[in-house]
């Protein structure tokens, strides 16, 4: 049987091309903790991927992609970067979950291997560990949007204001609302800080798993609480027990979603109850939207939708938007002395306010420095809104308007020096 | 399980009769393989040395274990969390005391021993399922101080710790590291099967075989029981350690009771009550989703792949194929990979005579 498999794979190695000029790992959650989210912004980013190896390559190299689904365990995605490094030599990586990328932060950089990381962890923007609170340089994470700490400070200012529009006497009460896990923790001190700067009562955090369940306890403490404002700081799977929760026993929070904390999918499945919510939104559009780049989006879609009739949430963009800022990169590195690691981390610093070509009105235009990483500094703020009954499909609820994700606001923060890396 | 000994190859005083090595032969054996291991970072790359890595400090936690469960009969479902006091320990030492990484792990294991006695006090009491539970807490409780307590573990954040290094030397690659954890391995198992051959270690199996005739003997069962836990503790204190100073990262999230299911499920596969078995089944642990990867990579894009339409459900299928082999390796090798080895030795030896 071994000699079998042995035989099997080796002709598999055998038979398959080799194409492939440089090799990229591609980290995913499809399985894990976070799969829910997990799986359209790793699907957005390998179908990128296939796409520009099919419209002749980065820079006119093909990529050698290895998607591995890593299903939310540090210690895999550790084993899978040795491989990567050790034995593909892969010149970059797009990754995922933020426990696993602040583990890696050492060794990226040791072997100078940028990593397109699908965590926002305000700890990743620091290159050379300056910042008053970094607390380590991170000169090989990148992520295309704004970090979570960032989005947490635009959405605590939108409240702010919203507090004193809805005529609301007295201090406004905010709470921060999560799992006891690095991810959800990331932006908590940070928002926290601010919210006292700007005048909030900010109460105890409120813990809940990562994992879907019962939160009925955890929303009676937040009734009676009496808060105004809640951060959730976990994703959409979770988030939407809570918000059906919190529905069920009448506790009227303003509820305010990580990036990850929402999508047209948790909408569709927290029906009303996730009428209301707030959250960021990385891209300039969202599916149905329209923008010049949208042609491009709707074409890397068909990759794995031939029909072209699947909808595509928010994440999936915002994957492909990781991916091409990778290739543009890739492509300044090929004119300038090869496709290497280094080169490609170079290659992020040459534009500035840049979108990648053929996304124009899809991702936001970025500007990565060799001293700061915060990709951009401007969060738009979108509500989400459900008009009605969820049972029909994401995309038939989106065409009849019974979901619809609105702009509320843009919030453009200073890129204050304090805040970098924190 | 007795060992066959070659023909004319007879004991003529005690001492000879209880040597590590039953034979010669098995003696340099293992000393040849612990030879062409040392070669093995010249030869393997990375990723091949970084699953050795793996193997050598989960290794030396799944003996602790087994020490507790195989040889002392106790139960614990808590040995991820002293994984982790060991990893937080070491990385505490050498940030707050300045501490040099060569001394911070076997202090972690020493700091790690201290906890495992206090939880271990319960095993004094308790039997069975009792005990299970109580350990359990201490799995909870362990966590939970890592999460919270940031002036140790850098609470959820995780803590960033420096690589191993002695005399201006820098052990930070794989190639250099597979050495440390080889010394470590090498060392620790020594220790771990000399213990089983001293009057303390017997103490223990008396303890596992009948409690009340060991109590009977004069065995202290309070003494033992709590030893065996602090042990155990020590063990995964070290392992921790090296996990730490390997990675350079240590966070909260990695020492889950699911990790510490894993370190039950390496010693059942191994065999409990085996020193070598602690090995084997570790190997086994954190080979078999690497090679069920390697297979369902091979899957990907085949025949067999388009004709079923896997593409979507590969990675399931390598979690599922996980548990299945687990499952199926309890049903038809309930004594573990030791006790095969044994049989499989035994054939050879009185091969072509079945018995």
């Amino acid at each position: 049987m071994k000699s079998v498999i042995l035989a099997a794979t080796a002709a598999i190695a055998l038979a398959s091309p080799a194409l492939a000029q440089v090799k990229v790992g591609h980290l995913a959650d499809y399985s894990g903790a976070t799969s829910d989210v997990g799986v359209p912004f790793g699907q957005g980013v390998a179908d990128a991927l296939a796409y520009i190896n099919k419209t002749g390559g980065a820079g006119g190299t093909q990529m050698g992609v290895e998607t591995f689904d890593y299903g939310y365990q540090v210690p895999r995605a550790i084993s899978q970067y040795k491989k990567w490094s050790g034995r593909d030599k892969v010149v970059a990586i797009q990754g995922w979950g933020t426990a696993d990328t602040e583990a890696l932060i050492t060794f990226i950089a040791k072997d100078e291997i940028p990593y397109f990381s699908g965590s926002y962890a305000g700890q990743l923007t620091d290159p050379n560990g300056s910042g008053e609170k970094s607390t380590k340089a991170a000169p090989y994470n990148f992520f295309y949007g704004p970090s979570y700490s960032d989005s947490l400070r635009a959405m605590l200012q939108w409240a702010a204001e919203d507090w004193k529009a809805k005529g609301g006497s007295g201090k406004p009460k905010y709470v921060h609302m999560g799992a006891n896990h690095p991810y959800p923790n990331a932006p908590k001190e940070a928002g926290e800080e601010l919210a006292k700067e700007l005048g909030f009562d900010v109460l105890p955090a409120v813990q809940f798993a990562l994992t879907p369940g019962d939160y009925t306890a955890q929303c009676l403490t937040l009734k009676d609480s009496g808060a105004n404002y809640a951060y959730l700081g976990n994703t959409a799977g979770s988030n939407i027990s809570v918000l059906r929760a919190c529905d069920t026993v009448g506790a009227t929070v303003q509820f305010m979603g990580n990036v990850w904390g929402m999508d047209e999918n948790a909408m569709k499945a927290a029906g009303k109850a996730a009428d209301g919510v707030v959250f960021p939104v990385r891209t300039g559009v969202v599916w149905g939207g329209e923008a010049p780049g949208m042609q491009t989006v709707r074409e890397i879609s068909k990759v794995s939708d031939a029909s072209g009739a699947a909808y595509r949430p928010v994440h999936y963009i915002s994957g492909i938007c990781s991916a091409f800022y990778m290739k543009e990169a890739m492509e300044w590195a090929a004119k300038n002395g090869g496709i290497t690691g280094a080169n490609i981390k170079q290659g992020m610093y040459q534009k500035k306010d840049w979108v990648p070509a053929g996304m124009e009105g899809v991702c936001v235009p970025s500007t990565w420095t060799p001293d700061d990483h915060r990709g951009t500094t401007t969060v738009a703020i979108y509500r989400a809104n459900v008009g009605g009954a969820t049972e029909a499909s994401v995309d038939e609820l989106v065409k009849a308007g019974t979901i619809k994700l609105e702009k509320v606001t843009s919030v453009d923060l200073p890129r204050k020096k304090e805040w970098l890396g924190w | 399980m007795t060992t066959l000994i070659p023909c004319g190859d007879f004991k003529t005083n005690y001492s000879a009769d209880t040597t590590i090595f039953p034979t010669a032969t098995s003696r340099n054996m293992v000393i040849l393989g612990i030879a062409v291991l040392c070669l093995a970072p010249l030869v393997m790359d990375r990723y091949l040395l970084s699953l050795l890595i793996q193997i050598g400090y989960l290794g030396i936690a799944a003996l602790g274990l087994n020490i507790l469960v195989g040889f002392t009969g106790q139960i614990s479902i808590g040995h991820a969390a002293f994984f982790g006091f060991g990893a937080f320990s070491s990385a505490w030492l050498v940030s707050n005391f300045n501490v040099p990484v060569f001394f911070a792990i076997p202090l972690a294991g020493v700091m790690t021993t201290a906890v495992g006695m206090v939880f271990g006090l319960p095993a004094a009491r308790l039997k069975g399922l009792y005990l299970a539970i109580a350990t359990l807490a201490a799995q909870f409780i362990l966590q939970d101080f890592f999460a919270r307590a940031s002036w140790f573990s850098g609470g959820v954040a995780g803590t960033l710790t420096e690589p191993f290094s002695i005399f201006g030397f820098t052990f930070d690659t794989d190639e250099s590291y597979f050495y440390v954890v080889l010394a470590y391995v090498v060392v620790m198992y020594i220790l771990g099967t000399n213990l089983m051959r001293t009057r303390d270690g017997r103490a223990l199996v008396a303890v596992r075989d009948h409690y009340l005739s060991a109590e009977m003997m004069g065995i202290n069962l309070t003494k033992y029981r709590t030893l065996s836990f602090g042990i155990s503790a020590f063990y995964a204190g070290i392992g921790g350690a090296l996990y730490a100073h390997y990675l350079q990262f240590v966070s909260v999230e990695g020492f889950t009771i699911l990790f510490s299911i894993q370190f039950l499920g390496m010693i059942i596969i191994g065999g409990l009550g085996s020193i070598m078995g602690s090995l084997m089944g570790t190997a086994f642990m954190v080979l078999l989703p690497e090679s069920m990867q390697w297979l369902t990579d091979a899957l990907a894009g085949s025949a067999i792949d388009r004709a079923l339409d896997l593409s979507n459900s590969l990675a399931f299928l390598r979690e599922m194929a996980i548990g299945a082999v687990i499952i199926l390796f309890l049903i038809f090798e309930p004594d573990g990979l030791a006790h095969r080895w044994h049989q499989v030795k035994a054939y050879w030896k009185l091969y072509p005579f079945s018995h």
